[in-house]
């Protein structure tokens, strides 16, 4: 699997606001990359400038190693699902799907056959004379994605396709999108907020906040070893506690020394003040006074599979947040303990304050 | 981008052509006499009691025709608010129907019923009545203005009306709200909008007009409109004419103003 | 109670809107020329209104200029309002502005405005001075109705079809035009009813010897109403009352159509 796309220190900015400040992202052939962040973080300017409906005010883009930053939308190689869909709203859906083919002028046999072969792929067969407005937002999303991929391109670029659609469809969709990836063999670059998304189908998530990257990785590694505490507050739920390094492999968290695997090698020397991460469900609950921790439950909530608490901490003012299949009460007072690998330790978050400090170095 | 700002070429020298170069030709013949110079005569001349005659009378013809076209239309937007889907279609229609007619012909119908030998008179002499002389009078004129603007102040009134949303209404009985409180502290509020427009577009034409005063007041009864167009008709004095209308669109900003700081208050001052 | 009530209103309304035009359309088919004495059925002023060459003109004169007049503020507006949409919107705002006086002008200070305008620049008055004063009162209302349709959307669909490959004049036939089309008809049309009805700008405008439908009526009005003028009443509103069915008619059933199929 080579490179197929690679933006190079990308910026862009729109009046006086920087949405994007620096990004530079690789995308291999074949690969589902998903770029991940709260609406404004750049994400969509992003896609945009790939599309080739925005041109970056610094910085270059490729395509297998050739410079496209002036390449006109038109000419690229990559078409897009867009967020509202964006149906031709005076053509039939055969019509919408042809779009692209009868712009090349291919001849109408040939247009028929692919527009019902795309019809096929995204399980609409039998639906070309049917009207736009006729359609669910389901099936919409659907004619969305054939005629984005009736033209074959080589990457298909899909901005909160699943936005717009209500839970059970929304997962319905994600399985669909996957199974569709497999069997077009394509690029896919997809963008959401909406971290479960990102995690189920993505083989590269990008998290993205302010105009930068945050990390990049895997789901697995985004979710188990957040760089900072954005990512981690972004992707699931998590304890992120303010720490100190106090000897090389000690952490200092909620007023007790803890020892951990990360040290100077990692770049946390002591002394250093760090963000910790720990996952509510990593938290034991233990007999009182044989824990690391001792804390009071101050609030239950059952959701559904567990139940999910708020413990006070007695050591520090710290609200801990836990989830744990077995039932304890409020007011109950129990110990808490965490395996030293389910501690994540992090740098304070990269903001455009500490973007700056560090180019000063 | 779909396109180039050059697209508003055109229109921005239509724009300056048809808009801005001929109101400022106005604003410079009302300040020039007939030799050229500068002078305040053409405004002064408004102070002269026959031309102050017909603007006071404008005036109030203007106040009172909108006033009462306010108090039939506001009805009637509610009654059309409250009919049937189906029937109000019919009912807009049947609104609107009318102002395709040609308003001089709609003006003219008035002259038709009220003349000393028309239609009402007619009538009158067939039950044995004495002939009624209807024509040339104030009310003759207020008639025809309500005749010709209603509709204009019904439809707006009906569009911001018919867009109240009625859990807004069913909240404020929920709450306790009399029915009369529900309309004076709800509905009338929330129709200020429409009410706004609809006055503008009564209001303004009506103060302005010459025609309905000349059919109906057979050019004895002299509004500020009358003025203005024999000054430009008649006598061809731009300069006094120009003056005189400076002056009347005054009184069109200043209403316009007014009805703009009501809209803005969300008529909070109405009750 | 209150329904009852109602009725009664919308009745007194609906006789008081056309009572006038009904004693008008009655009078059209008097023999007699009196309005107060019925002479017996008759269709002799239909025949003068349709023999008089100065009202055959007229009749001409107002539609030719209403369908130039509303071609021409289609196109200006259309086109304006497609450039505003590359503007700041610092410079749309004063643009709309501007649009905006000859909407909230008075009739009469329009057309005398223009009338000096014409005197000014030594422009002959006649079919033209009309033709343009007709075309500068009905371009803002192109604008306002054609603007509403040129928004984020339209521009999601244009980029979505260049997406697709196709050349921007491409997709500006293919897609933007069509999507603006229900705007610019409207504002054709609104256009067009504006021109046919206005009197007071052509009054001004107009040279000695050229009369629009609105100018013959006023100036035979001064002189004394011939029954001519009851026919013309009855036949403009029977056109008026085709149209509009027509409109209607049609709007209903593509609606029917519409709800017909709910969405799946």
């Amino acid at each position: 699997m080579g490179e197929l796309i690679r933006l190079e220190g990308i910026v862009k900015s729109f009046e006086d606001t920087v949405v994007l400040n620096g990004i530079d992202l690789s995308v291999d052939e074949n690969e589902f990359v998903t770029l991940l962040g709260p609406s404004g973080c750049g994400k969509t300017t992003t896609l945009r400038i790939i599309a080739g409906f925005e041109k970056p005010d610094e910085g270059r883009v490729y395509f297998e190693g050739k410079d496209i930053t002036d390449m006109p939308a038109n000419q690229r190689p990559v078409n897009t699902v867009f967020q509202n869909y964006a149906l031709f709203p005076h053509m039939t859906v055969g019509e919408n799907i042809a779009f692209s083919l009868r712009v090349k002028n291919r001849p109408e046999s040939e247009i028929k056959k692919k527009v019902a072969n795309a019809l096929k792929l995204v399980n609409l067969k039998g639906f070309e004379n049917r009207r736009i407005d006729r359609l669910s937002g389901g099936q919409q999303q659907r004619i969305a994605m054939a005629r984005a991929i009736v033209n074959e391109p080589r990457v298909l670029l899909l901005d909160e396709p699943l936005g717009a659609l209500d839970l059970k469809l929304r997962q319905e969709m994600e399985y669909e999108l996957v199974r569709l990836k497999k069997e077009l063999g394509i690029t896919f670059i997809y963008i959401t907020h909406d971290q479960e998304e990102a995690l189920t189908m993505s083989d590269k998530v990008v998290v993205m906040n302010e105009g930068y990257i945050q990390q990049e990785g895997t789901p697995q590694q985004i979710y188990d070893e957040p760089v900072n505490a954005f990512v981690a507050d972004f992707i699931g739920d998590s304890n992120i506690l303010s720490g100190q390094m106090v000897d090389e492999k000690v952490v200092r968290i909620d007023g007790i020394d803890y020892p951990c695997i990360d040290g100077r090698e990692e770049g946390f020397p002591p002394r250093r003040r760090v963000d910790v991460v720990i996952r509510p469900e990593d938290i034991d609950i233990v007999p009182y006074g044989e824990g690391l921790w001792n804390g009071t439950i101050i609030s239950k909530l059952f959701i559904g599979v567990h139940y999910e608490m708020l413990v006070q901490s007695e050591h520090g003012k710290v609200e801990w947040l836990l989830q744990n299949y077995d039932q304890h009460d409020v007011g109950e007072k129990i110990g808490m303990y965490v395996d030293p690998e389910n501690i994540q330790i992090m740098h304070k978050p990269k903001s455009e304050a500490e973007h700056a400090i560090e180019l000063d170095l | 981008m779909i396109a180039r700002k050059s697209y508003s070429i055109p229109f921005i020298i239509w724009i300056f052509a048809g808009t801005i170069i001929p109101l400022a030709s106005i604003a410079y013949y009302g300040f020039t006499n007939r030799e050229g110079n500068f002078t305040f005569d053409n405004i002064m001349a408004m102070f002269r009691g026959d031309h102050l005659q017909a603007l006071g009378l404008s005036l109030l013809l203007a106040f009172i025709s909108t006033l009462i076209c306010l108090m039939l239309a506001f009805p009637m937007a509610m009654v059309l608010r409250e009919s049937k889907y189906g029937k109000q279609g019919f009912l807009i229609f049947v609104i609107i129907l009318p102002m395709w007619m040609n308003f001089l012909l709609r003006t003219m119908a008035w002259q038709v019923l009220l003349e000393r030998q028309g239609v009402i008179n007619a009538l009158i002499t067939a039950v044995g009545l004495p002939r009624q002389e209807m024509m040339n009078t104030p009310g003759a004129i207020v008639l025809g203005m309500v005749y010709d603007f209603l509709p204009f102040m019904i439809l707006p009134i009906y569009n911001t009306v018919s867009k109240i949303d009625n859990h807004l209404i069913e909240a404020a009985y929920d709450l306790g709200a009399t029915k009369s409180k529900v309309y004076t502290k709800v509905i009338l509020p929330l129709s200020v909008p429409g009410i706004v427009s609809g006055i503008t577009m009564v209001f303004i034409p009506a103060l302005t007009t010459f025609v309905i005063s000349n059919m109906l007041g057979g050019g004895k009864i002299n509004l500020i409109g009358n003025i203005i167009e024999q000054e430009f008709t008649v006598n061809s004095n731009w300069y006094l004419g120009s003056g005189l209308s400076l002056v009347m669109m005054v009184f069109i900003i200043l209403s316009m103003l007014m009805l703009q700081k009501f809209d803005k208050t969300g008529g909070a001052n109405l009750i | 109670m209150k329904k009852v009530l109602g009725r009664i209103y919308i009745l007194i309304i609906m006789l008081f809107l056309y009572l006038p035009i009904f004693a008008l359309i009655v009078l059209s088919f008097n023999e007699s020329k009196s309005m107060s004495v019925w002479g017996g059925f008759s269709l002799r002023w239909y025949q003068e209104l349709f023999r008089s060459r100065i009202m055959m003109g007229a009749i001409a004169n107002t539609f030719s200029i209403a369908i130039l007049a509303a071609l021409i503020a289609t196109i200006v507006g259309t086109m304006a309002v497609l450039g505003m949409a590359a503007m700041k919107p610092r410079a749309q705002n004063v643009l709309l502005g501007l649009n905006n006086i000859p909407m909230l002008n008075a009739d009469i200070v329009t057309g005398i405005a223009l009338m000096l305008f014409f005197l000014m620049v030594r422009a002959p008055r006649g079919y033209m001075t009309i033709l343009f004063s007709h075309a500068t009162f009905c371009i803002p209302y192109v604008i306002l109705s054609v603007r509403p349709r040129v928004n984020k959307n339209t521009d999601r669909l244009f980029e979505a079809a260049l997406d697709l490959g196709a050349s921007e004049r491409y997709a500006f036939r293919k897609i933007v035009l069509p999507e603006l089309r229900p705007g610019i008809m409207s504002g054709f049309l609104l256009s067009f009813t504006m021109s046919v009805d206005d009197f007071i700008i052509t009054y001004f405008t107009r040279g000695a010897g050229i009369n629009t439908i609105s100018t013959l009526i006023y100036s035979e009005v001064k002189v004394g109403i011939r029954p001519s003028l009851f026919a013309l009443s009855t036949i403009i509103f029977v056109v008026a009352l085709v149209v509009l069915l027509t409109v209607n008619y049609r709007r209903d059933k593509a609606e029917k159509i519409r709800s017909a199929k709910p969405a799946l």
